[in-house]
């Protein structure tokens, strides 16, 4: 018995030493090294830096251009929190009879699995302002009085590349709405029948509880997607113009990698991760008060 | 009966129109990509050029360009790498994590937690450096190592299959004289088979699409990727939308296909990683 163990363990060592060094190299220790960054003036090639204190943290709370970003993230997340009912009645409409269900599934899930890069390109065209598709939607519809410079105009830039975010990301929540709907599982909803549970009953009880924690999820992931959205901005206009479509990743990954201020950039970095700690520990507060509710 | 047709209409209609906005952008920049520059012009957007003048010269440009190639086989060889140690690494860790009881078992739980939670792009940041350091930086394996390293969904996938495998499973094979190894091996790694379908396949989109890692971490021109290259295509082509939609039309192609040959094991992983958080 006692080899056993020792064998075990040696099995335990040997398995987990390659993919724990991985994962503090290249995952752990960069986080923490941020934390260390965002209190020096590092431009991201000197060999030597200096030690500042909190004055990137003043810089970042006092930078205009920051807040705005953050604020064009609020609006890729106020998008995606609209849409979440348009979803849910997707996914009823989908897990309902429905003649060529399977053709639409796999249609509504396609988005999310096309190349970002190629998808963005093709919406750019899609918006440009010459011989653009849109422009002449509109204008079949003799709507030519809509037409604005959809990726130009620093009022509306925002909404149309929020638009191209839920073109792409909408059907994997319809999907994983989809999966909730069909996880009840049917003896429990075949028993409830049986003691006599009406179809409000059934709703109320068994259906509602485990959308609700989908939906938990659904809205959870959109706070930290629309918090990090990067890739769209990016291809489609650079965050421009000036700033007017900057998000708040874009913005501090511009500020290392373009302007060279690495020391700025990392205390941006902490402050997203700090963010999304402090959702993640908001949800898990509140996923405990729902199911404690549940139970009651 | 007659309000069942017309039911049945209405979410026929409803579910034709969400078609319409899926494959909208994407057949729009397929009839572009048939134009010459002169039909750019004079046909609507909307519509293809008359079958007379429908070309395939945009295409033959894209396949024409060498670089085309090189993204492709880059792209390849980060994907079967990546891949290969995704599966090995992440089977086994989950294994251990899901079956064994050991001293710093909590510690490494909370590390792959904490490495799950860390968003990843302001994480490079931090990480160029390193990647810099260990001279891995303009090379396949800044790619590699960060996918093998930073992308963790694997372990849901596993720990949620391997959690329906039967103890017993392990201890009559321990009993027979099987090594902790060899159970591994020859008896879970078999039985995580389809779970390891769906790793593969979602993986392979992942990477398949990344732009970011790429982009950052391997600008030489023979590094490109699927997704660099028609960044490069892009900006070469400033203006020119007939030429770059026929580019679009086939970097999106690979993972169209992969989606509509596999989409079973997509869908499947999909939800299982989403439930489990």
């Amino acid at each position: 018995m006692n080899s056993l163990e020792k064998q075990k363990k040696r099995f335990i060592v040997c398995s987990l030493v390659v993919p724990m060094v991985l994962l503090i190299g290249f995952v752990v220790f960069p986080a923490f090294d941020l934390i260390r960054m965002s209190f020096t003036n590092w431009d991201g090639y000197s060999k030597t830096y200096d030690h500042i204190g909190f004055n990137n943290y003043t810089a970042m709370f006092r930078n205009r251009d920051l807040w705005l970003s953050l604020r064009n993230n609020g609006v890729y997340f106020f998008a995606h929190l609209i849409f979440i009912p348009i979803e849910l009645m997707f996914a009823v409409l989908l897990t309902s009879r429905l003649r060529a269900s399977k053709f639409y599934k796999t249609m509504v899930f396609m988005p999310y699995i096309i190349n970002g890069v190629a998808i963005s390109y093709a919406f750019s065209y899609f918006f440009s302002p010459i011989n653009g598709a849109f422009d002449e939607i509109l204008t079949v519809f003799h709507l030519e009085s809509l037409i604005r410079n959809w990726l130009s105009d620093p009022k509306i830039v925002n909404f149309v590349l929020a638009f191209v975010s839920l073109w792409r990301f909408s059907g994997y929540h319809v999907i994983l709405f989809m999966a909730a709907l069909q996880s009840l599982p049917q003896d429990v909803q075949e028993a409830a029948r049986v003691d006599g549970a009406n179809a409000w009953q059934m709703f109320k009880y068994i259906q509602i509880p485990s959308i609700m924690l989908m939906v938990d999820f659904v809205l959870f992931d959109n706070i930290r997607g629309a918090l990090q959205v990067f890739d769209i901005p990016y291809v489609m206009t650079s965050g421009g113009p000036g700033y007017a479509s900057s998000t708040f990743t874009l913005y501090t990954i511009d500020t290392a990698f373009k302007y060279s201020n690495f020391g700025l950039a990392s205390t941006m970095a902490v402050a997203i991760m700090v963010m999304i700690v402090v959702i993640y520990l908001v949800q898990n507060k509140i996923i405990h008060g729902i199911l404690k509710g549940g139970r009651k | 009966m007659k309000r069942r047709t017309m039911e049945q209409g209405l979410k026929q209609i409803i579910c034709i129109g969400m078609v319409l906005i899926v494959l909208a952008p994407i057949l729009l920049t397929l009839f572009a990509a048939f134009k010459t520059k002169a039909d750019m012009v004079n046909t609507s957007p909307l519509l293809l050029p008359p079958m007379e003048r429908i070309t395939l010269s945009n295409f033959q440009k894209v396949i024409g360009d060498k670089y085309l190639l090189i993204g492709f086989k880059n792209t390849g060889i980060i994907l079967a790498v990546s891949i290969l140690f995704n599966v090995l690494f992440g089977t086994i860790t989950a294994f251990i994590l899901e079956r064994f009881e050991f001293k710093l078992k909590k510690v490494i739980m909370s590390l792959f937690f904490l490495g799950m939670l860390i968003p990843s792009f302001v994480t490079e940041i931090a990480r160029f450096k390193i990647i810099n350091g260990i001279g891995l930086y303009n090379t396949l394996g800044a790619p590699i190592v960060i996918y093998v390293a930073s992308d963790l969904m694997q372990l849901y996938i596993y720990r949620q299959f391997i959690s329906t495998l039967p103890v017993s499973l392990d201890e009559s094979a321990l009993l027979d004289g099987c090594s902790y190894f060899g159970l591994f091996t020859r008896i879970i790694f078999p039985l995580l088979a389809p779970a390891t379908a769906t790793v593969v396949i979602i993986k392979a989109i992942t990477i398949i699409n990344d732009m970011y890692i790429p982009y950052l971490y391997m600008p030489k021109n023979k590094l490109r990727t699927l997704t660099t290259f028609l960044m490069n295509y892009a900006n070469a082509q400033q203006g020119s939308w007939q030429k770059l939609a026929a580019g679009i039309i086939i970097i999106m192609l690979p993972t169209i296909l992969i989606y509509i040959f596999f989409q079973k094991y997509i869908l499947a992983g999909i939800a299982a990683g989403a439930v489990k958080e």
